[in-house]
């Protein structure tokens, strides 16, 4: 029998406490290691982590890189596997590698096996994938079971086509799926952040509320805490309540700290969309235990007659380049905007844009670069302004050569009034000109109905053997 | 009454790469009450404030953590071409010259 086997032979249920371990909202990135030993030394039923997220961009998503480095992935992967089987206990891993699509799992499966190797760890991993099929999601789009979850287009087969990878975030259905085959250890691509925290509890048959409540507060670790940080969180669970606790005692959670939480990077900060339903927080109450632990209660679960599934894709766009350029010059600095449109005319002459088409993009910083929106763009002259310019083109070559042209006309523009005839701008360093690698954007952020989410998210299991093992396999 | 004075959170992250959400957060009840009761941070004041059409915005006031959430959807999906801001985190800046 493996670790989740022995969680439900011992008889773990409601009417227990349940210790649900948050070792990280971001593994990858560095678990802060003096929290996470906490945590490990207050005996929790599960560890659980969450690997990635849709922040960081298309890059990830369109690539099939990490966010993370080797490195501190493979430090981090190594402290939560060795905690987790030195305790016995179950260890849930969604969202692998980042963006959660097929070589994001491999990567970190490959991490697992070696780490396993290298440190003679024998267990049972099962695994579960997240990519859709472009033909499957065809049918979703044609069958008018799709909708787009913002202001972005609707799903039709050219876009689903060009997409590199698409995913769909997993519900904790898949996961409870994984845990009858008892495994120690269960490695997700994409997946709700909530699935992963939650998922124990609801297969223990735990308060489905407080459990998915629970989990939606610790998946970020201590970010609900005053102050906010990354060390490991311990929810636990009882009855229809729980109770939250730092695993950092510089950090302490409030019952106002905690609320706060439901605000963050959400949308609505009263209902919570899970595949499987919504988890109204409206009358959610929040208590103080003592200074630094507060307690739970009052959501309510409200099951969906269908389940829901998020989809995400990203699309190739091209090849990037950049170009990293300021001035000091307030005359240059004051016609910054007009400059830069007789530069682009310039480049366009020279490079025409007809055969192959580019997008030349103008940062000025200094003169309104940050803002998204029209209004905000004026203001005081600067006594600097920072020109990050940005081409993206069908090939790497073309990219560079455009923003190459363009560093020759902005340093030697002329317009009236001049006086920096020496150039306009300053690099600071050479080649100013860079290329940036391929550019992506997000092309699917769509919601499908589905009637059974089996087939989209297939578990799997495998042995994985540390060197001295027999090589017994499953 | 200046709402930087009153708040003593204002920030702005995306929710999902199709939308920012700005959330103002206040240190007591009377603070986020005048807040929620003012007409400059009603939807039409911050769709002007925000140049953009009012149905694109959503003002939702969080009693549990004494503060108001703003919802606009974003002009570009977060990380294509021609964005500006990949987290959406600095896009609060137009909250901090409002007036209660």
């Amino acid at each position: 029998m493996n670790a989740a086997g022995r969680l439900r032979a011992s008889g773990l249920g409601p009417g227990q406490e349940i210790r649900v371990l948050a070792a990280s909202g971001q593994l990858g990135n560095g678990i802060p290691e003096k929290a996470f030993r906490a945590g490990l030394a207050r005996n929790p039923h599960v560890i659980c982590c969450d690997m990635g997220s849709i922040d960081p961009g298309p890059a990830y998503l369109g690539s099939g890189t990490m966010a993370t480095s080797p490195e501190i992935t493979r430090r981090d992967l190594d402290l939560v596997l060795t905690g987790a089987l030195e305790l016995g206990v179950p260890l849930v891993i969604g969202t692998a590698g980042t963006a959660g699509a097929r070589p994001h799992l491999e990567a970190t499966l490959t991490f697992v096996r070696d780490i396993a190797f290298k440190k003679n760890l024998t267990f049972r991993m099962a695994v579960i994938e997240a990519d859709i099929l472009g033909s499957e999601l065809n049918k979703y789009a044609g069958a008018g079971r799709s909708r787009p979850l913002g202001d972005i287009a609707a799903l039709d087969a050219e876009t689903i086509g060009r997409a590199e990878h698409i995913v769909g975030q997993m519900g904790i259905g898949r996961f409870q799926a994984a845990l009858e085959l008892d495994p120690d250890v269960i490695i997700a691509g994409r997946a709700c952040d909530t699935a992963v925290f939650a998922s124990v509890p609801w297969w223990l048959g735990y308060d489905k509320a407080a459990s998915l409540h629970m989990a939606k507060i610790i998946e970020c670790t201590s970010l609900c805490c005053v102050p906010g940080g990354r060390d490991a969180m311990l929810g636990t669970l009882d009855g229809d309540a729980f109770t939250l606790e730092s695993m950092n005692p510089a950090r302490a959670n409030t019952p106002l700290s905690v609320a706060a939480h439901s605000l963050y990077e959400q949308a609505d900060p009263y209902r919570i969309y899970e595949p499987e339903g919504v988890l109204d927080i409206s009358s959610a109450r929040y208590e103080a235990v003592d200074e630094r632990r507060s307690r739970v209660s009052g959501a309510i679960w409200q099951p969906a007659a269908r389940l829901t599934v998020k989809v995400e894709g990203a699309e190739r766009v091209g090849e990037r380049a950049i170009l990293c350029a300021a001035s000091c010059d307030p005359r240059v600095i004051e016609r910054a905007e007009t400059i830069v449109e007789e530069v682009r005319t310039t480049v366009a002459e020279i490079i025409p844009p007809d055969a192959s088409p580019y997008d030349l993009i103008f940062h000025v910083y200094g003169k309104g670069a940050v803002s998204l929106f029209e209004t905000q763009r004026s203001g005081q002259q600067p006594s600097e302004v920072f020109f990050l310019v940005e081409c993206i083109a069908e090939t790497a070559a073309r990219a560079k050569a455009v923003v190459g042209v363009t560093k020759q006309f902005l340093l030697h523009h002329g317009f009236p009034g001049r006086l920096s005839t020496g150039g306009n701008i300053a690099f600071p360093f050479t080649p100013p000109e860079l290329t940036a690698g391929t550019a992506y954007r997000f092309s699917i952020y769509h919601l499908i109905e589905v009637e059974d989410d089996a087939e989209l998210f297939p578990v799997r299991v495998e042995q994985v053997s540390g060197r001295q093992a027999d090589g017994a396999v499953l | 009454m200046r709402l930087i004075d009153v708040a003593k959170v204002i920030r702005s992250k995306n929710a999902g790469p199709l939308h920012v959400t700005l959330d103002l957060m206040f240190p007591d009840k009377a603070g986020f009450d005048t807040a929620s009761a003012s007409k400059s941070l009603e939807a039409a004041a911050i769709a002007k404030l925000y140049g953009v059409p009012v149905e694109k915005v959503t003002v939702i006031p969080y009693a549990p953590a004494l503060a108001l959430k703003i919802v606009i959807d974003r002009p570009v999906v977060a990380g294509s071409p021609g964005d500006r801001d990949v987290y959406g985190a600095q896009q609060h800046r137009p909250l901090l010259d409002i007036v209660l």
